[in-house]
């Protein structure tokens, strides 16, 4: 594991993880997904975590997006203590700070595009227009369009569109280009650098797709459960420009 | 047990609630379809056994006096095998512990029990009558226990003027008194009405009816005319002041039993059709969500070389085996049931031995119906399995797709907030499913509505009866007509407050060529004590000439108003008369015709007579007034309203309740069936949606709204629904369960809505929560990972 980034106290830390680990039973079997991970997420970066499968990138990306509770250790969001938040405060957590966006985009297929925005924007305290925020990942003009007639492309911006609608401070993407072909999949990657930019949103996007690392500001390589390599991109490269 | 067999039962296991469900729904419509049958089959049996056993009449005549010859004529009749005659004499009793007079149905019995009579005595209790005693009488069983008397316990009766001590020796039954109920009641009194069987001698001597008769019963031979025979006797006495003979249609006690043995059986088919219907529908859906799910496993089974006909029974196999558990707990519920009704029955029916018979053939019956719904409403889901190609099976079903609906018009959208508008967008996607969820949770509704309904014509029936059209305390009826100077005797007695006679005279009813025997009732007014009132509580005014029919008669008779009727007296001078029928009333109780009594008197040829006293009493001159009852002469029989509608309103609480509860009970578990299962198949199509928007930071209750709107709002629509199909189904009940003897009024009142409406939400809101439970235990982690 590599020393704690150089920049830190220049910037916000807007999480910060200390010695956190998460331990799995799995039937008799005893799985450690996470051994004493300590890491610092700051404002505005954009983060991509890497690690093949079973290196715990999920499992970090569920605790800290308050989906699951660490079997030690401790998490801090403006360091206020999130592992010791209780059931509705972890969904108020949710709900305010953080912005999901999953492999299987996981629209609600009875509701158009605009509406699975709106479901989203009702509840949050200080949202952007839903309509903003479709045209933001460049779907203007398909609002009323259900999530049957979207293709996945399409389906991944509008649920980048609903991460994003709520101005979290925390945008977390688990495997977004994972259901997506080659050129929907840069697409999509585009529509979250263009929120990272132009939001200034700090975006977590775990991928096994290493070749992802480089739009990053900094990458963060998980193996076994440990922080494996941690660094910063010198400059960032534009999803157009990535190969894989 | 093979590998499918194994992965049957683990699944239904998972399954077990929505299962239990289906299996609850099946039990239901057995249980009321074997009990009912049963109930049916065992009273059709048990009245079969005791008429012939006891030799139960076939044709009833009652005359004023004849001579005994006449019995050799009768059994001369073509036609007739053995004629029985009797006498019959209405009696005042005084019976111990009770303030008010009882009435008594004295009926002579041979003192010798050598030769079988007709209607036969079944001594229950103690023994039959010894000869040379006179004052033995064996008594009806109702009574005695009613009134907590034993054989060996005396009473004292007056009789033809004379008060004599009667000693009860036994306890009896007859199959002329099933159901045992005072002359001009409907309603059994137990405690006041007593039947009594007494030595012909005795009798005689006491009535002074030496060589005579006034009650003649008579069996047919095999193949004989009814109708050919009854018309010789009415031309053999008429001038025995025959009250014309009459079959076992219009013989009471088996009037009540035919009418008590068609509702059941009205019964047997309407309540396990719905329950039927509830269980296709719910298998259907059931197993189709069953088959989508399981799509990539069929793909599987299919792939590994398993037939179609191997898939297609395995999923069979989820219809087949609620329905089976079903079956059984339906057999064993229904056995019970069966027997905990027949109980009942035996409380309102006196038969010798009221049999329940228990028949496999019911059993059978209903199975095989239900395995019959269970395969039509799996049929459609397995099919789709079976067709479904394994390569085609293996890609993920294709996804649901929603347009814009009516409900998406900009206007209205603005006002449904976006949670709601998925669940509309559900309602509208698969509008069948919907009205067919909706129709089921109303029929629950209807069962309620209309199993309350039969509870609401009652207490009508009640009031009407007891409150509006009756507003005596007391009437006195006599056993032959009085002259107009005993009323004022009656009329001045200490206590009486207001008193009114009427004139009940017995005539043949003819238009064309429909007859019916029936009495005339001469009311003085309709306005007094008596009133006239029909089934909707409108009071109608007594014409001043004409007759004045119930609907019913005037349906038997054919005609209307404005039409006439030729009244053929049966008694006195025996006068015919063409009458005008001045209006028919709807009333809800037997078949009356009433006209003024001066009309009456004037047609009838003669002075001027009444039978009866309607009298209203001072309470606290009450027993004074009782025990002057007690010793007046010719008084047949004394009727109480308020004891009669105490002793109804018990009578009746105890069948009601145990119906209303029956019935509440299959409602709850039709609703509830629906609802759950309505809901968990929700959850099981929608689990994942609604786990993202748990990730996406929505409550609980948030997204129970979501789930559990849904079924709400199936509810809140099948509410109204149920209402109107539950009146309608009423309205088919009253219909069906009327007879000549009584109509339901069509009547609901406002708690029996209130009732169904809180028992089918508080049942939904119980599934509901259940339902919700599962919400808490979805795996937010999970749904991240895995695509549909």
């Amino acid at each position: 594991m590599q020393g704690e980034p150089d920049i830190a106290g220049v910037q916000d830390a807007v999480l910060k993880i200390s010695g956190l680990s998460k331990t799995y039973l799995m039937g008799e079997v005893k799985v450690e997904a996470l051994r004493h991970v300590s890491i610092e997420f700051f404002t505005g970066e954009l983060v991509v975590l890497l690690g093949a499968s079973g290196s715990g990138k999920s499992t970090l990306l569920n605790i800290i997006g308050g989906l699951d509770v660490p079997s030690e250790g401790k998490l801090y969001f403006h360091g206020r203590e999130m592992t010791a938040a209780s059931e509705a405060e972890l969904t108020a957590y949710r709900r305010r700070s953080i912005g999901f966006v999953f492999q299987f985009y996981n629209l609600i297929s009875s509701l158009s595009a605009l509406e699975n925005i709106q479901l989203v924007t009702d509840i949050a305290e200080s949202p952007m227009q839903a309509e903003e925020a479709l045209r933001l990942v460049g779907l203007g003009n398909r609002m009323n369009h259900f999530p049957a007639q979207l293709s996945g492309g399409e389906q991944q911006r509008v649920a980048i569109a609903r991460a994003v609608a709520k101005r979290p401070e925390l945008l977390l993407c688990d495997e977004p280009t994972g259901a997506l072909d080659y050129q929907t999949g840069k697409l999509v990657l585009e529509v979250i650098e263009k929120v990272n930019r132009e939001l200034g949103t700090t975006t977590l996007v775990i991928t096994h797709n290493a070749s992802i690392a480089g739009m990053a500001d900094r990458v963060v390589r998980l193996g076994s459960g440990e922080v494996t390599e941690d660094r910063r991109n010198l400059a960032r490269l534009t999803p157009s420009e990535l190969v894989w | 047990m093979n590998l499918l067999g194994k992965k049957l039962l683990r699944e239904l296991q998972y399954l077990k609630g929505q299962m239990l469900a289906v299996a609850a729904v099946v039990a239901c419509g057995i249980s009321v379809f074997v009990s009912m049958s049963s109930v049916k089959y065992s009273l059709e049996a048990s009245r079969e056994k005791y008429y012939n056993r006891y030799r139960f009449a076939d044709v009833f005549l009652q005359v004023k006096r004849a001579p005994e010859f006449y019995r050799e004529s009768v059994s001369r009749i073509p036609g007739v095998a053995s004629v029985n005659t009797r006498i019959v004499a209405d009696v005042t009793l005084d019976v111990p512990g009770l303030d008010e007079p009882a009435t008594g149905r004295l009926i002579s019995v041979p003192e010798y029990r050598t030769i079988p009579v007709l209607n036969d005595l079944f001594i229950k209790n103690g023994r039959y009558i010894e000869p040379g005693k006179p004052e033995e009488v064996v008594a009806s069983k109702p009574f005695l226990e009613a009134n907590g008397l034993v054989p060996g316990d005396r009473i004292s009766a007056v009789i033809n003027g004379r008060k004599k001590e009667l000693v009860i020796v036994g306890m009896g039954l007859s199959p002329e008194y099933i159901y045992e109920v005072q002359p001009g009641a409907f309603f059994p009194d137990k405690r006041r009405f007593g039947v009594f069987w007494i030595s012909r001698t005795a009798l005689e001597s006491a009535l002074d009816m030496s060589g005579a008769f006034n009650d003649l019963s008579l069996t047919l031979a095999h193949g004989a005319s009814e109708k050919n025979v009854v018309m010789r006797l009415d031309n053999m006495f008429r001038r025995y002041g025959s009250l014309g003979a009459y079959g076992r249609s219009e013989q009471l006690s088996d009037r009540f039993i035919a009418d008590e043995i068609r509702q059941v059986g009205i019964q047997i088919t309407f309540l396990p059709a719905v329950f039927l219907a509830v269980a296709v529908f719910l298998l259907n859906i059931v197993l189709r969500r069953i088959v989508a799910t399981q799509r990539n496993q069929i793909a599987v089974l299919k792939a590994m070389g398993f037939s179609n006909e191997e898939v297609g029974l395995h999923y069979l196999g989820f219809a087949l085996v609620p329905t089976a558990a079903g079956s059984v707990a339906g057999t064993l519920l229904g056995a019970w049931l069966g027997r905990s009704l027949m109980n009942i029955y035996a409380d309102f029916y006196n038969f010798a031995e009221l049999v329940y018979f228990f028949r496999f053939k019911d059993v059978a019956l209903s199975v095989l119906l239900s395995f019959g719904a269970a395969l039509f409403g799996a049929f459609g889901a397995v099919r789709g399995a079976v067709q479904l190609p394994p390569a085609e099976a293996m890609r993920p079903d294709s996804p649901v797709i929603y347009r814009p609906g009516v409900l998406d018009r900009p206007s209205l959208q603005k006002k449904i907030s976006v949670p709601a508008r998925i669940i509309l967008r559900n309602l509208e996607r698969r509008p069948w499913k919907a009205a067919l969820s909706v129709l089921m949770i109303s029929l629950a509704v209807a069962i309620l509505i209309a199993g309350r309904y039969t509870y609401d014509a009652v207490e009508c029936m009640v009031a009407v009866e007891f409150n509006e059209k009756h507003r005596e305390d007391v009437t006195v009826v006599f056993n032959d007509p009085m002259p107009p100077s005993v009323a004022y005797s009656i009329a001045s007695l200490d206590g009486v407050l207001e008193h009114e006679f009427y004139r009940e005279e017995p005539v043949r009813m003819v238009s064309g060529h429909r007859t019916r025997r029936q009495s005339i009732k001469g009311l003085q007014s309709a306005e007094g004590l008596q009133r006239l009132v029909d089934r909707n509580s409108r009071q109608i005014a007594l014409p001043p000439n004409g007759v004045l029919l119930t609907s019913t008669l005037a349906g038997i008779l054919g005609v209307k108003r404005g039409d006439t009727v030729r009244l053929e007296f049966l008694q006195g001078r025996q006068q015919q008369r063409e009458v005008l029928v001045a209006g028919t009333i709807d009333e809800i109780l037997g078949l009356s015709a009433y006209m003024h009594i001066g009309e009456l008197n004037r047609l009838a040829g003669d002075g001027g007579a009444f039978n009866a006293a309607y009298l209203r009493i001072e309470r606290t001159k009450a027993s004074g007034l009782f025990s002057d009852f007690k010793d007046m002469p010719g008084v047949g029989s004394i009727m109480m309203l308020k004891a009669l509608k105490e002793s109804f309103d018990e009578l009746i609480a105890e069948s009601m309740t145990t119906s209303t509860l029956i019935l509440t009970s299959f409602a709850c578990v039709l609703a509830f069936a629906v609802v759950y299962n309505g809901a968990r198949i929700s959850l099981s199509e929608r689990a994942r949606e609604l786990t993202s928007l748990r990730v996406l930071g929505m409550t609980m209750g948030e997204i129970s709204f979501i789930l559990l709107g849904e079924q709400a709002l199936l509810t809140l629509l099948a509410l109204p629904l149920g209402f109107v199909i539950g009146i309608a189904l009423s309205a088919l009940l009253s219909v069906g369960l009327s007879s000549e003897l009584y109509r339901l009024p069509l009547v609901f009142s406002a708690y029996n809505f209130l009732f169904a409406f809180m028992v089918v939400v508080l049942v939904s809101a119980v599934s509901a929560l259940a339902v919700r439970n599962r919400l808490v235990g979805l795996d937010l982690v999970e749904v991240l990972k895995t695509r549909e």
